[in-house]
């Protein structure tokens, strides 16, 4: 959502859209799980495997941040559109 | 280290890496590596994505900043406005059923897809 708010309606170049977002990912998912926590319903968590989840992502997200600079603008668009294609059809289809 | 634990680095790397290029929180990947991939139960998984967000997001925060890659004002707002949404959001979240949910944004993806799609096939303007 943050995404196309930026590069839709602000006008803001991809790259800094994408940077931008997850900057503003950091607190809302720091405010959020606590609530998901706390809450009636809440989500069961495996911190094993959340420890191994981020033995990886931690290094993917780091690579990913290096590289953004030399991917053009237009290709990175398109890497937003495939993701977020993909990710609305699965929500469509298997909700 | 089992087999489990080292598709759930690989997948987390991926996770990670989509966070650091496209900037998303990284649980579109995080959820399925651990259902498809780990066997993990639905319920769990999200919960789980929850919490390995964060270290992601700080990893990718940090090194966008020395990058030079955030424009920090738009940054900012976003993120202060976030919070306020990100707790409304989840209290929503917890009371909605959570296929309708799922269909609301997964139509809203698609839409915006298709308007950044237009926007990245547009032909440049002349001169």
């Amino acid at each position: 959502m943050l995404i196309p708010l930026q590069v839709l309606w602000a006008g803001i170049p991809q790259r800094f859209a994408n940077a931008n977002s997850i900057v503003a990912i950091l607190p809302i998912a720091v405010a959020a799980v606590p609530v998901y926590l706390f809450r009636k319903g809440s989500p069961q968590i495996d911190f094993r495997v959340a420890l191994f989840l981020v033995l990886g992502s931690v290094v993917g997200a780091y690579v990913g941040a290096r590289l953004l600079k030399r991917i053009p603008d237009r290709e990175l668009k398109l890497a937003v559109v495939v993701v977020l294609g993909l990710v609305g059809v699965k929500e469509l289809l298997l909700p | 280290m089992s087999w489990r634990d080292a598709i759930l680095i690989v997948g987390g790397f991926g996770a990670g890496f989509l966070s650091g290029t496209i900037g998303i929180g990284g649980g579109a990947l995080f959820v399925p590596t651990m259902t498809v991939g780990a066997g993990i139960s639905q319920a769990v998984a999200q919960g789980t994505s929850l919490v390995a967000i964060v270290p992601t997001a700080l990893v990718s925060t940090i090194t966008h900043i020395r990058q030079g890659n955030v424009l920090r004002e738009p940054a900012l707002w976003m993120g202060g406005g976030g919070v306020v949404g990100g707790i409304i959001g989840a209290l929503v979240a917890v009371e909605v059923p959570g296929p309708v949910l799922a269909r609301v944004w997964g139509g809203f993806l698609l839409f915006t897809a298709y308007r950044l799609a237009s926007q990245a096939l547009r032909p440049p303007k002349a001169g």
